[in-house]
């Protein structure tokens, strides 16, 4: 039987985070042949198993727009927060007014339903419809400014404008 | 007692803009669209060694700057201003290589083609009520970016 210290060992062996005496130690334990050997083998099976299923995982997106993302929803509430603060009343109010309000929202719903001009910014002003696909193009709404951004994979150069309208200097 | 009455006021207030636009009100339909398309170029440099580029104005900048882009600053190459009848057809020509076809399809929805090297690049409808942007763009050498920005003015 193994003490645990020792399995420890055998796990940072094939990990290669032992120090120099530690590890010579442990390879002089695999070498006789032991319990240390068997399951220094087994651990390797274990690993090479698990890695086989890490596929790698593969982004619609480029790695800094999804970051910034992320970056930009954890900063959303903290740039609200003084707003609240300073507002109490308009929360005591709110409820006074729910009524009135949903009111008001089955309205804006109506008008939206019965208006075919396509000038209904809340609703048609959120769609885009791709008719051409570039396959890997992505496009990012953001509700709140109103912005719509498609970006594409084409060109991989700028052969939108040429260089020395960019003023690029190669 | 006040809180009723305003509310009922406000209640009244939404019936009448209801009725006003669903029976008389002034449509969008005929309307022409004036737009403005933008050549920008994105960079983390603070200048742009073309003299003739300029940081693009204050508002197109806070709304890039609102966007997911790791570019700090934004260099107006082109800029082209114009206006799209209903139901017709416009091309803007931004540079030499890049085009942007765009149709009216009534009210604000606009049916958008990016032409690079005068091949369809994408395409694309979208309604663009005013003060949206409809931003395309794409990596440009040098880890900078292209972008094209496309603004309903009026």
């Amino acid at each position: 039987m193994i003490d645990w210290e020792t399995q420890l060992k055998l796990q940072a062996y094939l990990d290669g985070e032992l120090s120099e005496a530690d590890r010579a130690e442990i390879a002089g334990k695999v070498a006789q042949g032991g319990e240390e050997a068997a399951l220094l083998a087994e651990l390797r099976q274990t690993r090479a198993l698990l890695g086989g299923f890490e596929e790698g995982i593969k982004m619609p997106e480029s790695r800094e727009f999804f970051w910034s993302k992320i970056e930009r929803e954890i900063q959303r509430p903290a740039r609200s927060e003084p707003a609240r603060l300073g507002l109490p009343w308009l929360a005591r109010l709110r409820w006074l007014l729910a009524p009135a309000v949903a009111a008001a929202l089955l309205l804006v719903a109506g008008l939206v339903a019965t208006r075919h001009d396509g000038s209904a910014r809340s609703a048609a002003g959120a769609e885009i419809e791709t008719a051409q696909a570039d396959t890997k193009a992505f496009t990012y709404r953001d509700y709140e400014t109103g912005m719509t951004l498609v970006w594409l994979s084409y060109p991989a150069d700028s052969e939108f404008a040429s260089q020395e309208e960019i003023g690029i200097i190669q | 007692m006040r809180h009723k009455t305003t509310s009922t006021a406000l209640l009244a207030g939404c019936v009448a803009a209801f009725a006003l636009c669903a029976c008389g009100g002034p449509s969008a339909q005929a309307a022409t669209l004036k737009l403005q398309a933008q050549l920008v170029w994105g960079t983390n440099d603070d200048h742009s060694p073309n003299p003739k580029h300029k940081p693009v104005e204050a508002d197109v900048r806070k709304k890039l700057k609102e966007l997911p882009l790791k570019w700090s600053n934004f260099f107006e190459v082109n800029r082209k201003d114009a206006e799209v009848p209903p139901a017709d057809t416009i091309r803007i020509s931004l540079s030499e290589k890049c085009q942007l076809e765009i149709k009216s399809l009534g009210g604000s929805k606009l049916a958008v083609t990016l032409f690079g090297k005068g091949k369809e690049t994408w395409k694309g409808t979208q309604a663009l009520p005013k003060g949206e942007m409809l931003v395309l763009g794409g990596n440009a050498p040098n880890a900078t970016a292209w972008l094209v920005v496309l603004k309903r003015i009026e």
